[in-house]
């Protein structure tokens, strides 16, 4: 079956990776879309995503991020968590079966790196927040 | 029970408001399917011929960490270590063209 895909929630009714959506080209947004799909499709530990879904690691552990290549080399960024558990701790959080959690997008031109302060405001943050309520705040 | 819909339905509208987007959208689906089926294949053979991924590695003169992490991690492959790898586990790798459709036709011939 394949997994669900939810977008974060603000606690004032903000949805952090519907505006990071909104703010890309389309073919951008097309491409991390697509992506989305196919990991759905075949979820970790699966290869799927056509090389564009990666595993993060250090401070980013527990977290995937979408990486795509925009208009003049622009890097496009889409930060997600995998939910999973027993259909009871599914069940918990409000989901009836996994789901792939995107968290928020970033955007940089190309060369520079996010610093672990962006990655904390952005994305952990955001993320511990999510992850501190039950049943989870999702888009509807 | 949440409503767990929302990104089904942004990306609905999207294929239905943009053609671009759809366009792209639909580009991006047969080229992630492509590379994914090319990995997947990869490691299938791999394990139907009793190879672990280090000596495999060892085949085609590369380090383990590297073919590790292309087979269970997400990454962009070189088409060279892809073409190393199917040589090894006795594969070759093959560009089949498609059945062109009759609506490409007619534009390729006006």
């Amino acid at each position: 079956m394949p997994w669900g895909v939810v977008y974060y929630r603000s606690a004032d009714g903000r949805v952090p990776a519907d505006e990071f959506l909104d703010r890309c080209p389309d073919k951008v947004e097309a491409t991390i879309l697509a992506v989305l799909e196919a990991v759905r499709r075949a979820p970790p530990p699966a290869f799927s995503g056509g090389g564009k879904w990666e595993a993060m690691h250090g401070t980013m552990g527990g977290y995937y991020e979408i990486r795509v290549t925009g208009p003049g080399r622009r890097q496009y960024r889409l930060f997600c968590r995998l939910e999973n558990g027993t259909p009871g701790e599914l069940a918990a959080r409000g989901f009836p079966g996994p789901q792939i959690v995107v968290v928020n997008g970033m955007a940089k031109p190309s060369g520079k790196l996010f610093s672990d302060a962006d990655y904390r405001r952005h994305v952990r943050r955001l993320a511990d927040e999510y992850l501190s309520t039950l049943p989870r705040r999702i888009a509807v | 029970m949440h409503d767990t819909g929302h990104h089904d339905r942004r990306l609905q509208r999207r294929l239905r408001e943009s053609p671009e987007f759809r366009a792209e959208f639909a580009r991006q689906q047969r080229e992630i399917a492509a590379i994914d089926a090319v990995i997947n294949t990869l490691d299938e053979l791999r394990t139907e011929r009793n190879l672990t991924k280090a000596r495999l590695a060892r085949e085609i003169g590369k380090n383990e960490a590297s073919i590790r992490r292309l087979l269970t991690a997400p990454v962009n492959p070189e088409l060279r270590t892809v073409v190393a790898l199917a040589d090894a586990l006795d594969a070759d790798v093959r560009i089949v063209p498609r059945k062109r459709s009759a609506a490409r036709r007619k534009t390729q011939v006006a």
